[in-house]
Protein backbone atom coordinates (compact mmCIF):
# COMPACT_ATOMS: atom_id res chain seq x y z
CA UNK A 1 0.00 0.00 0.00
CA UNK A 2 1.62 3.34 -0.92
CA UNK A 3 1.90 5.90 1.42
CA UNK A 4 -0.99 8.32 0.46
CA UNK A 5 -3.18 5.32 -0.34
CA UNK A 6 -2.67 4.61 3.84
CA UNK A 7 -3.57 8.73 4.24
CA UNK A 8 -6.49 8.89 2.94
CA UNK A 9 -7.83 5.39 4.44
CA UNK A 10 -7.24 7.16 7.70
CA UNK A 11 -8.60 10.43 6.73
CA UNK A 12 -12.18 8.13 5.56
CA UNK A 13 -12.19 6.21 8.74
CA UNK A 14 -11.51 9.44 11.07
CA UNK A 15 -14.42 11.22 8.98
CA UNK A 16 -16.77 8.25 9.36
CA UNK A 17 -15.76 7.66 12.86
CA UNK A 18 -16.51 11.65 13.80
CA UNK A 19 -19.62 11.93 10.84
CA UNK A 20 -20.73 8.46 12.41
CA UNK A 21 -21.40 10.00 16.23
CA UNK A 22 -22.34 13.66 14.79
CA UNK A 23 -25.09 11.64 13.12
CA UNK A 24 -25.99 10.00 16.43
CA UNK A 25 -26.02 12.94 18.81
CA UNK A 26 -27.64 14.77 15.74
CA UNK A 27 -30.38 11.84 15.88
CA UNK A 28 -30.91 11.76 19.36
CA UNK A 29 -31.11 15.52 19.60
CA UNK A 30 -34.35 14.71 17.25
CA UNK A 31 -35.47 12.52 19.05
CA UNK A 32 -36.01 14.20 22.23
CA UNK A 33 -37.03 17.55 20.38
CA UNK A 34 -39.75 15.52 18.86
CA UNK A 35 -41.02 14.16 22.37
CA UNK A 36 -40.91 17.08 24.35
CA UNK A 37 -43.33 18.60 21.22
CA UNK A 38 -45.63 15.69 21.45
CA UNK A 39 -45.52 16.11 25.45
CA UNK A 40 -46.58 19.11 24.41
CA UNK A 41 -49.46 18.40 22.24
CA UNK A 42 -51.08 15.14 25.08
CA UNK A 43 -50.47 17.39 27.96
CA UNK A 44 -54.20 16.35 29.01
CA UNK A 45 -52.80 12.94 29.46
CA UNK A 46 -50.50 13.85 32.17
CA UNK A 47 -53.02 15.43 33.85
CA UNK A 48 -51.68 19.06 32.35
CA UNK A 49 -54.55 20.88 31.11
CA UNK A 50 -53.29 22.64 27.74
CA UNK A 51 -55.14 25.28 26.39
CA UNK A 52 -54.71 24.98 22.63
CA UNK A 53 -56.28 21.53 22.16
CA UNK A 54 -58.80 22.57 20.27
CA UNK A 55 -56.59 24.16 17.83
CA UNK A 56 -54.64 20.84 17.76
CA UNK A 57 -57.26 19.09 16.38
CA UNK A 58 -56.64 19.81 13.04
CA UNK A 59 -53.13 18.25 13.00
CA UNK A 60 -54.37 15.52 15.15
CA UNK A 61 -53.56 12.61 11.95
CA UNK A 62 -50.34 14.05 11.81
CA UNK A 63 -49.40 13.90 15.24
CA UNK A 64 -50.90 10.26 15.11
CA UNK A 65 -47.74 9.27 13.32
CA UNK A 66 -45.26 11.17 15.34
CA UNK A 67 -46.84 8.99 18.49
CA UNK A 68 -46.09 5.77 16.62
CA UNK A 69 -42.99 6.32 16.23
CA UNK A 70 -42.89 7.30 19.49
CA UNK A 71 -43.92 4.21 21.22
CA UNK A 72 -42.30 2.05 18.70
CA UNK A 73 -38.93 3.90 20.02
CA UNK A 74 -40.12 3.37 23.80
CA UNK A 75 -40.03 -0.68 22.77
CA UNK A 76 -44.12 -0.79 22.85
CA UNK A 77 -45.03 -3.09 19.75
CA UNK A 78 -48.70 -1.65 19.96
CA UNK A 79 -50.06 1.65 21.06
CA UNK A 80 -49.95 1.54 24.33
CA UNK A 81 -52.96 4.38 24.85
CA UNK A 82 -56.46 3.02 24.50
CA UNK A 83 -58.01 6.06 22.81
CA UNK A 84 -55.05 6.58 20.30
CA UNK A 85 -55.58 3.70 17.50
CA UNK A 86 -52.31 4.56 15.35
CA UNK A 87 -51.95 0.88 14.62
CA UNK B 1 -77.54 67.84 33.93
CA UNK B 2 -76.51 64.37 34.15
CA UNK B 3 -78.73 63.72 30.85
CA UNK B 4 -76.11 65.85 29.00
CA UNK B 5 -73.18 64.22 30.58
CA UNK B 6 -74.68 60.82 29.93
CA UNK B 7 -75.79 62.04 26.15
CA UNK B 8 -71.69 63.00 25.48
CA UNK B 9 -70.45 59.98 27.09
CA UNK B 10 -73.06 58.14 24.83
CA UNK B 11 -72.13 59.48 21.55
CA UNK B 12 -68.40 58.84 22.09
CA UNK B 13 -69.52 54.65 22.99
CA UNK B 14 -71.93 54.91 19.38
CA UNK B 15 -68.77 56.25 17.40
CA UNK B 16 -66.89 52.86 17.87
CA UNK B 17 -67.47 50.06 16.17
CA UNK B 18 -67.18 47.34 18.64
CA UNK B 19 -68.21 47.66 22.11
CA UNK B 20 -67.93 45.35 25.34
CA UNK B 21 -70.37 45.25 28.00
CA UNK B 22 -69.29 43.82 31.37
CA UNK B 23 -70.13 43.93 35.04
CA UNK B 24 -70.76 41.68 38.50
CA UNK B 25 -73.63 39.23 37.79
CA UNK B 26 -76.96 41.20 38.41
CA UNK B 27 -76.12 44.81 37.77
CA UNK B 28 -77.80 45.09 34.64
CA UNK B 29 -74.81 44.27 31.87
CA UNK B 30 -77.60 43.00 29.51
CA UNK B 31 -80.06 45.78 29.95
CA UNK B 32 -77.37 48.49 29.40
CA UNK B 33 -76.03 46.38 26.35
CA UNK B 34 -79.55 46.20 25.12
CA UNK B 35 -80.62 49.86 25.51
CA UNK B 36 -77.75 51.43 23.68
CA UNK B 37 -77.62 48.46 20.95
CA UNK B 38 -81.38 50.20 20.41
CA UNK B 39 -80.65 53.52 20.89
CA UNK B 40 -77.62 53.13 17.94
CA UNK B 41 -80.28 51.31 15.58
CA UNK B 42 -83.19 54.05 16.06
CA UNK B 43 -80.40 56.44 15.30
CA UNK B 44 -80.21 54.30 11.86
CA UNK B 45 -76.60 52.70 12.61
CA UNK B 46 -76.63 48.95 11.50
CA UNK B 47 -75.89 47.10 14.94
CA UNK B 48 -75.43 43.12 15.83
CA UNK B 49 -76.11 42.27 19.85
CA UNK B 50 -74.20 39.80 20.70
CA UNK B 51 -74.72 37.49 23.69
CA UNK B 52 -71.70 36.04 25.03
CA UNK B 53 -73.50 35.18 28.57
CA UNK B 54 -74.93 31.45 29.01
CA UNK B 55 -77.33 33.08 30.79
CA UNK B 56 -78.80 34.44 27.46
CA UNK B 57 -81.20 36.78 29.14
CA UNK B 58 -81.16 39.19 25.74
CA UNK B 59 -84.08 36.78 24.55
CA UNK B 60 -86.02 38.04 27.59
CA UNK B 61 -85.72 41.91 27.37
CA UNK B 62 -86.55 41.67 23.88
CA UNK B 63 -89.40 39.21 24.11
CA UNK B 64 -87.90 37.54 21.21
CA UNK B 65 -85.54 34.52 20.48
CA UNK B 66 -82.10 35.04 20.07
CA UNK B 67 -80.52 32.44 17.83
CA UNK B 68 -77.07 30.56 17.72
CA UNK B 69 -77.61 32.50 14.08
CA UNK B 70 -77.70 35.73 13.43
CA UNK B 71 -81.64 37.01 12.92
CA UNK B 72 -83.35 40.47 12.58
CA UNK B 73 -85.20 41.55 16.19
CA UNK B 74 -85.98 44.96 14.99
CA UNK B 75 -85.23 47.36 11.69
CA UNK B 76 -81.42 47.62 12.11
CA UNK B 77 -80.80 45.57 15.42
CA UNK B 78 -79.75 42.12 14.99
CA UNK B 79 -79.33 39.42 17.26
CA UNK B 80 -77.04 36.47 17.82
CA UNK B 81 -76.61 34.03 21.18
CA UNK B 82 -73.07 32.13 21.23
CA UNK B 83 -73.80 29.19 22.54
CA UNK B 84 -70.28 26.94 23.28
CA UNK B 85 -71.42 23.97 23.46
CA UNK B 86 -73.10 24.25 19.79
CA UNK B 87 -69.82 26.32 19.00
CA UNK B 88 -67.63 23.37 19.92
CA UNK B 89 -69.59 20.54 18.20
CA UNK B 90 -69.73 22.94 15.01
CA UNK B 91 -65.75 23.37 15.00
CA UNK B 92 -65.46 19.63 15.55
CA UNK B 93 -67.82 18.85 12.81
CA UNK B 94 -65.71 21.03 10.65
CA UNK B 95 -62.54 19.74 11.80
CA UNK B 96 -63.70 16.33 10.89
CA UNK B 97 -64.39 17.17 7.53
CA UNK B 98 -60.90 18.70 6.92
CA UNK B 99 -59.31 15.43 8.38
CA UNK B 100 -61.64 12.82 6.14
CA UNK B 101 -60.18 15.05 2.76
CA UNK B 102 -56.88 14.98 3.65
CA UNK B 103 -56.20 11.48 5.46
CA UNK B 104 -56.92 7.78 4.26
CA UNK B 105 -59.85 6.12 5.30
CA UNK B 106 -57.88 4.22 8.50
CA UNK B 107 -56.53 7.35 9.33
CA UNK B 108 -59.83 8.95 9.85
CA UNK B 109 -61.12 6.36 12.16
CA UNK B 110 -58.22 6.42 14.28
CA UNK B 111 -58.22 10.15 14.61
CA UNK B 112 -62.09 10.94 14.82
CA UNK B 113 -62.25 8.74 17.84
CA UNK B 114 -59.34 11.10 19.15
CA UNK B 115 -60.75 14.10 18.39
CA UNK B 116 -64.22 13.27 20.02
CA UNK B 117 -62.29 12.79 23.10
CA UNK B 118 -60.65 16.18 22.88
CA UNK B 119 -63.53 17.69 22.22
CA UNK B 120 -65.13 16.61 25.77
CA UNK B 121 -62.21 18.42 27.59
CA UNK B 122 -63.14 21.36 29.86
CA UNK B 123 -62.71 24.38 28.10
CA UNK B 124 -62.94 23.11 24.91
CA UNK B 125 -66.62 25.36 24.96
CA UNK B 126 -64.79 28.49 25.87
CA UNK B 127 -62.14 28.23 23.22
CA UNK B 128 -64.98 27.20 20.07
CA UNK B 129 -66.83 30.53 22.43
CA UNK B 130 -63.64 32.62 21.40
CA UNK B 131 -63.10 31.40 18.18
CA UNK B 132 -66.94 32.44 17.31
CA UNK B 133 -66.07 35.84 18.45
CA UNK B 134 -63.16 35.99 16.88
CA UNK B 135 -64.36 35.92 13.33
CA UNK B 136 -66.95 38.56 14.21
CA UNK B 137 -64.72 40.79 15.77
CA UNK B 138 -61.72 39.79 12.99
CA UNK B 139 -64.58 40.34 10.03
CA UNK B 140 -63.34 42.92 7.22
CA UNK B 141 -66.15 44.52 5.38
CA UNK B 142 -68.61 43.80 7.81
CA UNK B 143 -72.32 44.59 7.59
CA UNK B 144 -72.67 46.37 10.58
CA UNK B 145 -71.44 49.80 11.95
CA UNK B 146 -71.61 48.67 15.28
CA UNK B 147 -71.48 45.43 17.32
CA UNK B 148 -72.13 45.35 21.03
CA UNK B 149 -71.24 41.93 23.11
CA UNK B 150 -73.22 41.28 26.09
CA UNK B 151 -70.58 39.33 27.62
CA UNK B 152 -71.05 37.50 30.75
CA UNK B 153 -70.09 38.50 34.62
CA UNK B 154 -66.44 39.93 34.63
CA UNK B 155 -64.39 37.53 35.46
CA UNK B 156 -65.01 35.04 32.38
CA UNK B 157 -64.96 37.68 30.07
CA UNK B 158 -61.96 39.70 31.09
CA UNK B 159 -60.41 35.48 30.71
CA UNK B 160 -61.90 35.50 27.03
CA UNK B 161 -60.47 38.69 26.04
CA UNK B 162 -56.88 37.27 27.63
CA UNK B 163 -57.37 34.53 25.61
CA UNK B 164 -55.03 35.88 22.29
CA UNK B 165 -52.77 36.64 24.44
CA UNK B 166 -52.89 32.98 26.20
CA UNK B 167 -53.08 31.04 23.24
CA UNK B 168 -50.70 33.08 21.31
CA UNK B 169 -48.20 32.25 24.19
CA UNK B 170 -48.80 28.56 23.73
CA UNK B 171 -48.75 28.48 20.01
CA UNK B 172 -45.51 30.60 19.88
CA UNK B 173 -43.98 27.64 21.93
CA UNK B 174 -45.46 24.37 20.30
CA UNK B 175 -44.28 25.95 16.82
CA UNK B 176 -40.67 27.13 18.04
CA UNK B 177 -40.32 23.07 19.48
CA UNK B 178 -41.71 21.68 16.32
CA UNK B 179 -39.53 23.57 14.26
CA UNK B 180 -36.64 22.85 15.97
CA UNK B 181 -37.41 19.19 15.98
CA UNK B 182 -37.93 19.10 11.96
CA UNK B 183 -34.44 21.47 11.26
CA UNK B 184 -32.89 18.12 12.93
CA UNK B 185 -34.55 15.84 10.98
CA UNK B 186 -33.75 17.64 8.29
CA UNK B 187 -30.29 18.04 9.26
CA UNK B 188 -29.97 14.04 9.15
CA UNK B 189 -31.86 13.31 6.16
CA UNK B 190 -29.88 16.34 4.84
CA UNK B 191 -29.73 15.20 0.71
CA UNK B 192 -29.26 18.84 -0.62
CA UNK B 193 -33.26 18.72 -2.02
CA UNK B 194 -35.76 21.50 -0.96
CA UNK B 195 -37.02 20.88 2.76
CA UNK B 196 -41.06 19.96 2.62
CA UNK B 197 -43.01 23.04 4.55
CA UNK B 198 -43.91 21.21 7.51
CA UNK B 199 -48.40 20.69 7.87
CA UNK B 200 -47.62 20.93 11.49
CA UNK B 201 -46.22 24.25 11.45
CA UNK B 202 -48.38 25.91 8.36
CA UNK B 203 -51.30 25.22 10.50
CA UNK B 204 -50.50 26.42 13.88
CA UNK B 205 -49.37 29.54 12.25
CA UNK B 206 -52.15 29.96 10.12
CA UNK B 207 -53.84 30.42 13.75
CA UNK B 208 -51.51 32.81 15.05
CA UNK B 209 -52.23 35.00 12.59
CA UNK B 210 -55.56 35.03 13.42
CA UNK B 211 -54.99 35.57 16.57
CA UNK B 212 -53.17 38.41 16.16
CA UNK B 213 -55.36 39.90 13.96
CA UNK B 214 -58.05 39.75 16.45
CA UNK B 215 -55.53 40.82 19.24
CA UNK B 216 -54.58 44.13 17.12
CA UNK B 217 -58.42 44.61 16.82
CA UNK B 218 -58.95 44.78 20.60
CA UNK B 219 -55.99 46.65 22.00
CA UNK B 220 -54.23 48.78 19.09
CA UNK B 221 -57.45 49.93 17.40
CA UNK B 222 -59.55 52.96 18.77
CA UNK B 223 -62.76 51.74 17.26
CA UNK B 224 -63.05 48.90 20.39
CA UNK B 225 -63.98 50.17 23.66
CA UNK B 226 -64.76 48.05 26.90
CA UNK B 227 -68.10 49.30 29.05
CA UNK B 228 -68.25 48.40 32.47
CA UNK B 229 -71.48 48.45 34.14
CA UNK B 230 -71.78 48.45 38.01
CA UNK B 231 -74.19 49.68 40.47
CA UNK B 232 -73.45 52.05 43.55
CA UNK B 233 -72.52 49.30 46.10
CA UNK B 234 -69.19 47.93 47.45
CA UNK B 235 -69.14 44.57 46.13
CA UNK B 236 -69.95 46.03 42.36
CA UNK B 237 -67.55 48.68 42.98
CA UNK B 238 -64.75 46.23 44.32
CA UNK B 239 -65.32 43.81 41.62
CA UNK B 240 -65.31 46.73 38.81
CA UNK B 241 -61.92 48.50 39.93
CA UNK B 242 -60.34 44.60 39.83
CA UNK B 243 -61.57 44.24 36.00
CA UNK B 244 -60.82 47.59 35.31
CA UNK B 245 -57.06 47.28 36.16
CA UNK B 246 -57.31 43.51 34.37
CA UNK B 247 -58.27 44.92 31.52
CA UNK B 248 -55.93 47.81 31.36
CA UNK B 249 -52.91 45.42 32.27
CA UNK B 250 -54.40 43.55 28.84
CA UNK B 251 -54.13 46.76 27.00
CA UNK B 252 -58.42 46.96 26.92
CA UNK B 253 -59.88 50.22 26.42
CA UNK B 254 -62.31 51.11 29.04
CA UNK B 255 -64.49 53.68 27.48
CA UNK B 256 -67.22 54.14 29.74
CA UNK B 257 -68.61 53.10 33.31
CA UNK B 258 -72.54 53.05 33.58
CA UNK B 259 -73.44 53.46 37.26
CA UNK B 260 -76.66 51.94 37.16
CA UNK B 261 -80.29 51.67 39.05
CA UNK B 262 -79.39 54.67 41.02
CA UNK B 263 -82.25 56.30 43.14
CA UNK B 264 -84.41 58.60 41.40
CA UNK B 265 -84.36 62.06 42.51
CA UNK B 266 -86.90 63.98 44.58
CA UNK B 267 -88.49 61.18 46.87
CA UNK B 268 -89.49 61.49 50.76
CA UNK B 269 -89.56 58.98 53.67
CA UNK B 270 -86.76 57.98 56.11
CA UNK B 271 -86.00 54.60 54.41
CA UNK B 272 -85.22 57.10 50.78
CA UNK B 273 -83.09 59.42 52.97
CA UNK B 274 -80.88 56.85 54.20
CA UNK B 275 -80.77 54.44 51.00
CA UNK B 276 -80.21 58.28 49.26
CA UNK B 277 -77.66 59.15 51.63
CA UNK B 278 -75.37 56.06 51.51
CA UNK B 279 -75.55 55.85 47.81
CA UNK B 280 -73.92 59.29 48.01
CA UNK B 281 -71.16 58.14 49.94
CA UNK B 282 -70.71 55.30 46.79
CA UNK B 283 -71.32 57.34 43.92
CA UNK B 284 -68.46 60.23 44.99
CA UNK B 285 -66.60 56.66 45.82
CA UNK B 286 -66.98 55.69 42.08
CA UNK B 287 -66.33 59.37 40.64
CA UNK B 288 -63.04 58.69 42.18
CA UNK B 289 -61.87 55.38 42.06
CA UNK B 290 -63.32 55.92 37.50
CA UNK B 291 -61.94 59.43 37.18
CA UNK B 292 -60.03 58.79 34.12
CA UNK B 293 -63.30 57.26 32.46
CA UNK B 294 -66.24 58.55 31.05
CA UNK B 295 -69.36 57.93 33.40
CA UNK B 296 -73.27 57.14 32.62
CA UNK B 297 -75.42 57.30 34.97
CA UNK B 298 -78.87 55.58 34.74
CA UNK B 299 -81.61 56.13 37.48
CA UNK B 300 -83.66 52.96 38.50
CA UNK B 301 -87.27 52.51 36.92
CA UNK B 302 -90.26 52.08 39.38
CA UNK B 303 -90.45 48.44 37.12
CA UNK B 304 -88.39 45.85 36.40
CA UNK B 305 -86.98 46.18 32.84
CA UNK B 306 -88.25 43.71 30.16
CA UNK B 307 -89.99 44.59 27.19
CA UNK B 308 -89.15 47.25 24.55
CA UNK B 309 -91.53 50.26 26.09
CA UNK B 310 -89.31 49.72 29.73
CA UNK B 311 -86.10 49.29 27.23
CA UNK B 312 -86.72 52.70 25.61
CA UNK B 313 -86.99 54.58 28.67
CA UNK B 314 -83.07 53.14 29.72
CA UNK B 315 -82.41 54.56 25.85
CA UNK B 316 -83.62 57.12 26.23
CA UNK B 317 -81.60 58.40 29.66
CA UNK B 318 -78.44 57.35 28.38
CA UNK B 319 -78.78 59.19 24.90
CA UNK B 320 -82.03 61.33 25.77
Amino acid sequence: MRWSELRSNVRDALHGLFYFRYEQDLRAEAIELNDLFLLMCYMEMVGLPNPVTLYLLEVYPHLLSEFHLWHRRMGVDRSPVANIRCC
Amino acid sequence: MLLAENRKAARRLLDKRILFFGGKGGVGKTTCAAAVALAASREGQRVLLVSTDPAHSTSDIFEQRFTREEREILPNLHGLEIDADFEASRYIAEVKEQVSKMFSPAMVGAASRQIDLAAAMPGVGDVALFDRLTTIVAARNSVYDLVVFDTAPTGHTVRLLQMPEMLGTWIDALTAQRRRAVERDAAIRDDGGEVEPDPIVAALERRRDRLDSVRRRLVEHRDTSFVLVLIPERLPIEETSRAAGALADAGIEVGAVIVNRVLPDGLGGEFYAARRRQEDVYRREIDHRFKTMDRIVIAQLESDVYGLKRLERISAQILG
